[in-house]
């Protein structure tokens, strides 16, 4: 379980760049809800994810993870409970390491590291197998340099890099956006088969409304740094990209211009 | 053509070499972090184990304060950078310049003669061995003991570590590795063995000098470049057979230009000729490839 209350970050402080990503963000995702994020350019999406993995700190609010307030821990203190996959697929892999090498750092996630050999012979049936999983052919490719694969296949490993240890939420940020569509659509179908296989807990930043509402069992969207709608269940049964909009107009009062938010 | 004793010497530097080329692998291609903190290790390193050794101490013992000394100037310049947001290319410089305020307080003095004193070499002109080939065989020894231990931390869960924060450090963060902890033992550990390589080179040379370390980032770095010329650094081990092969080669490279009488070259050209073969070395293989390609070209 993760628990956002209040967070606050204003960037450039001080300066005319000076630039509130997040006003106030309170989230709260329960054991095994995949919950999806929406939200315009600068909503603070992002940002969101950023702070909860430790990538920024915040001005103030709290951010607490398995009843751990890790509100000021860095990233590498927080990894063993929050994983994470990037939006650039060339984020999450080293491409100058093997698959193997890869996968053997990920194994180890937020967790100390001796000066035993990393490839462990004993990892390799679980490697095999979750690679095997993904059909891609690449259980018989442990030894390839990562900068071999391609970008759908490099994101489909870092989906695997971060599920291979349990976590307290797996962070995903538009993980699907750089992707060409095809790939995309596979790489969103692998994301759902694990998440539910392993009842993981998940956040999901998407720029496309229809890809919000159609995966995940809860729907948040964002503006100007805050939560403006959450909705789960019932509600969300049946509910369409037109819905989401007239719902985002009368909580505010304001008219979606964001044109890849309509198209995507 | 060399003499016997330019052939040996050649390869005894350039096994020394290799060891500074091996620091330099660690800072330059794996932590991906400039470092001119080693032409203030070197010397150290020298002035160490220099100052232990006419003290009386073990050779050996000598030896390692020298490797501890240049693990803490290392370190030193690492935590500038990571602790002080220096960047990294500055605090190396900066640490290099204080050194030699350091190093000649360590000598007290701009230089210490080892001619007649024991160092690590000493019993190893008892073995049946040619008076000048006695460093080649212990100088081999300490760089493939060097090679295997440096192979294996590379291969290990901390060493992975290290060179995923070298190429990537924002997912190593997020697979929960202290970068910063990575970057300070990575720099620590390659000075550490630049330290070795100064005092070696002090005690083969048979003296410690304070100016002993201008230009061995440049020489260091020859030795990588041209190593990676001639052997594609695809895995690690290649990669550190490179440094030392291209140590080597670039030492006997100097022998045979200051040598070869045609050419007029004198001890002193020693610099220009550095920074032409530093030169060539990471040229040459663009040229080889635009080459080629032009070949392919002309016969399409």
């Amino acid at each position: 379980m993760i628990t956002a209350t209040d967070l606050k970050l204003t960037f450039g402080k001080g300066t005319p760049l000076e630039n509130p990503a997040l006003r106030g963000m309170s989230l709260t995702v329960n054991q095994g809800e995949f919950v999806t994020v929406i939200g315009s350019n600068g909503a603070g999406k992002s940002t969101f994810l950023n702070a909860l993995a430790g990538e920024v700190m915040v001005d103030s609010g709290k951010i607490i993870v398995d009843n751990q307030d890790v509100t000021k821990l860095p990233t590498y203190k927080r990894a063993g409970r929050v994983a994470r996959v990037f939006q650039d697929p060339l984020a999450g892999t080293c491409e100058g390491l093997t698959i193997e090498e890869n996968l053997s750092l990920a194994i180890k996630r937020g967790q100390r590291r001796g000066l035993s050999a990393a490839v462990k012979a004993r990892y390799m049936d679980q490697f095999k197998n979750s690679l095997a999983s993904l059909n891609l052919g690449l259980e018989n490719r442990l030894g390839d340099k990562m900068g071999l694969l391609s970008g759908g296949q490099r994101q489909a490993v870092s989906l695997l890099m971060a599920s291979l240890t349990p976590s307290a939420i797996l962070l995903l940020d538009e993980h699907t956006a750089a992707l060409d569509p095809k790939t995309a659509s596979f790489v969103l179908e692998l994301t759902t088969q694990i998440i539910k296989e392993q009842k993981l807990t998940a956040l999901m930043v998407t720029h496309s409304m229809k890809q919000a509402l159609e995966v995940g069992d809860r729907t948040v969207m964002l503006h100007q740094g805050q939560v403006v709608f959450d909705i789960a269940g019932k509600d969300r049964e049946g509910l369409e990209v037109k819905d989401l909009l007239e719902l985002f107009e009368k909580q505010r009062g304001l008219e979606i211009t964001d044109d890849s938010l309509l198209l995507g | 053509m060399l003499s016997n004793i330019a052939f040996y010497g050649a390869i005894e530097t350039g096994l020394i070499y290799g060891l500074v080329a091996f620091g330099i692998y660690i800072s330059f291609r794996v932590l991906d972090f400039p470092d001119l903190t080693v032409d203030g290790s070197f010397p150290l390193g020298a002035a160490v184990a220099a100052v232990l050794i006419i003290e009386g101490v073990n050779p050996w013992l000598a030896t390692g304060a020298a490797v501890i000394a240049g693990m803490g100037a290392g370190a030193v310049t690492a935590l500038l950078n990571v602790k002080l947001n220096i960047l990294n290319l500055l605090a190396s410089i900066l640490t290099m310049i204080a050194l030699y305020s350091v190093n000649l307080r360590i000598m007290g003095r701009p230089n210490i003669a080892l001619l007649t004193e024991e160092t690590v070499l000493t019993p190893w002109y008892n073995l049946d061995l040619e008076y000048h080939q006695v460093p080649v065989v212990l100088f081999t020894l300490v760089v493939l003991a060097g090679l295997v231990l440096l192979w294996r931390f590379m291969k290990s869960e901390t060493g992975l570590a290290m060179r995923a924060t070298g190429a990537n450090p924002r997912m190593a963060r997020a697979q929960g590795i202290a970068t910063g902890a990575m970057i300070v033992l990575g720099v620590a550990l390659s000075n550490g063995l630049v330290g070795l390589a100064g005092a070696l080179f002090a005690q083969s040379q048979g003296a410690a000098d304070v100016t002993m370390g201008v230009g061995v980032i440049v020489i260091g770095l020859a030795s990588l470049i041209g190593g990676e010329a001639v052997l594609t650094p695809s895995s690690v081990v290649r990669a550190l057979i490179a440094c030392v092969i291209g140590a080597i080669i670039y030492r006997l490279a100097i022998a045979l230009a200051l040598n070869a009488d045609f050419l007029g070259l004198q001890a002193q050209d020693l610099n220009l000729i550095t920074a032409v073969l530093v030169t060539l070395a990471i040229v040459l293989p663009g040229v080889r490839t635009s080459v080629a390609a032009r070949f392919t070209r002309n016969k399409a």
